[in-house]
């Protein structure tokens, strides 16, 4: 019974395997063509929520989609206008600094930490 | 035979299988059809943890949704149970700035070598493949911040379990032969690797990182042109991108292009002030701690992982179990790996896999049986050839950066 399974689960992978060897050959051996590659990529769905401020967070979505903000720890006030100074000072958002603060307001209200008891963890790096 | 154990990552292949069958009806029926199908949602063992499994993005499976734009997609976890080799289709991706070329013509690619060279060479994929002798590496690439997620206190950044990683077979030509041909002349500093992608505006600074002249040279650090045996997915680099066997992937520049060795110290943002760690052990320091040198990030450290049992399992007492995972050694091979069942009391040697070179994920098992009902702490540790053993304790940076602490989970045996 195994023995049995055995030989139809090589039956089966053997034309994949040749296929995946094929394919390889055709991409990378002398004389062989590369295939041209194009791609979709998806576009965001995700919303930043209502609150004061909301109407500056269009700037965010030049750079980059407002899920990743959504999913940072919460973060002080201070910590959240870190983040956007970062955002103005390293990769050039074309942010008024006078937005900042409201900025800063904003995210902290969707997502402010409020225990201030430690310091903050976050060293401001743009990775 | 040990299917109890095995169960959840049994059910979690089928419900990929599942899916992956769906993708082909999207193909026939457009989109629409797929994204209704495609509201899978996973948590992430850390606060704000929910994620979307998202199967929209090109020539990738599921993945778990950390951001669509610029992508960052994690490997959910499961796939490393399967094999050492992480498959291309479920292979995370990371890219820092949005304007990523969604069209390729290999027929028109440049790879250019100039700056402080002998003779500026550009050299088409043929080129590549034709004139240089090909080699074969199979290596781990780990984003820096891969399990940024787990970080106490948290920090910012992609918040990544961890599944910011995966090992292939990378195939191309070395980048010493490269260089070889340009001719690099005396006095060379460091070579500094730029690919097609580029900020939204141009104020932003273009992704660049830079090696050592001799890192550059020695032979392993390579320009990738396969993957496991197949082109590169776009996402990943398509069509060649650069491999830094050991180091960290923020230096694996995807969709290379553009290679300049440089006679003066590299002083664009991304090497000079970005993915910086400090200068001790493990990267870490004290939260808060400020008086440190920070140096730019460099040789991965080892790891090992459960991949067949997760935390909160259940275990049947009195039958035997396969613990199973997969471990790297960093920048240097898999030694051992240790297993322990009592929270680190004991540590007991597990037996490893196959060897694929000393960059590549390994597997270990470990064959148990627990014979007493009750609450159990699962402990891995692995040790590299060069003596270093995971930490006790996490590593702590600002960055997130780098975490290796030996891994824990929960079970319970009953």
């Amino acid at each position: 019974m195994e023995v049995k399974l055995r030989k139809v689960a090589l039956i089966s992978t053997v034309p994949v395997l040749l296929l995946i060897a094929l394919s390889a050959r055709l991409a990378i051996h002398p004389g062989q063509t590369w295939t041209p590659v194009r791609v979709e990529l998806p576009v965001s769905e995700t919303a930043f929520p209502s609150g004061r401020g909301v109407e500056i967070t269009p700037q965010c979505l030049i750079c980059h989609s407002a899920g990743m903000v959504l999913r940072q720890p919460p973060l002080t006030r201070e910590e959240w206008a870190g983040e956007i100074n970062k955002m103005r000072n390293v990769f050039g958002a074309p942010l008024p600094a006078d937005q900042v603060d409201a900025l800063a307001g904003y995210l902290y209200g969707i997502n402010g930490r409020q225990d201030t008891s430690r310091p903050t963890a976050t060293d401001g790096q743009g990775s | 035979m040990h299917r109890s154990t095995l169960l959840p990552a049994a059910l979690s292949r089928r419900r990929f299988i599942v899916r992956a069958g769906g993708m082909g009806m999207a193909g026939l029926f457009g989109t629409s059809t797929w994204d209704a199908m495609a509201s899978t949602f996973v948590d992430l063992p850390f606060a704000i943890g929910h994620r979307e499994l998202a199967t929209n993005f090109p020539q990738k499976g599921a993945m778990i949704l950390q951001r669509t734009r610029p992508p960052l997609l994690e490997t959910p976890f499961d796939v490393f149970d399967q094999g050492v080799f992480t498959p291309n289709d479920r292979f995370y991706v990371r890219w820092h700035l949005a304007n990523i070329p969604v069209f390729v013509d290999p027929a028109a690619f440049r790879i250019n070598i100039h700056g402080h060279v002998r003779r500026p060479v550009s050299l088409t994929l043929h080129d590549l493949a034709r004139e240089f002798k090909s080699l074969e590496i199979a290596a781990v690439n780990q984003c820096s911040g891969n399990s940024r997620g787990f970080f106490k206190p948290r920090v910012v950044g992609g918040e990544w379990a961890n599944g910011a990683m995966g090992n292939a077979l990378w195939k191309g030509v070395s980048l010493k032969d490269v260089l070889d041909r340009a001719g690099v002349k005396a006095g060379a500093l460091q070579v500094r690797f730029n690919g097609l992608d580029t900020g939204v505006i141009p104020q932003t600074p273009d992704f660049m990182k830079s090696l050592g002249i001799d890192h550059a040279r020695n032979g392993e650090v390579m320009i990738a042109y396969a993957m496991n045996g197949a082109p590169l997915p776009l996402l990943n680099g398509f069509p060649v991108r650069l491999v830094v066997p050991g180091w960290y992937a923020t230096y694996w520049v995807k969709m290379l292009n553009d290679i300049e060795v440089l006679d003066t110290p590299d002083d664009n943002f991304w090497t000079r002030k970005a993915y910086l760690i400090p200068d001790t052990p493990f990267a870490s320091i004290e939260p808060g701690q400020r008086d440190v040198k920070m140096i730019p990030i460099n040789r991965m450290l080892p790891r090992s992982f459960f991949t067949n049992i997760k935390d909160e399992a259940v275990l049947k007492i009195g039958q035997t179990t396969t613990v199973r995972g997969i471990a790297f050694g960093g920048d240097a091979g898999v030694a051992k790996v240790f297993f322990s069942a009592d929270a680190g009391g004991r540590w007991e040697e597990a037996r490893l896999g196959p060897d694929h070179g000393k960059y590549s994920f390994r597997r270990w098992e470990v064959p148990l049986r627990l014979t007493s009902p009750g609450p159990y702490l699962f402990k891995v540790k692995a040790q590299n050839t060069a003596g270093t053993v995971q930490p006790d304790r996490a590593n702590w940076n600002g960055a997130g950066f780098m975490r290796n602490v030996i891994e824990s989970i929960s079970v319970r045996a009953a």
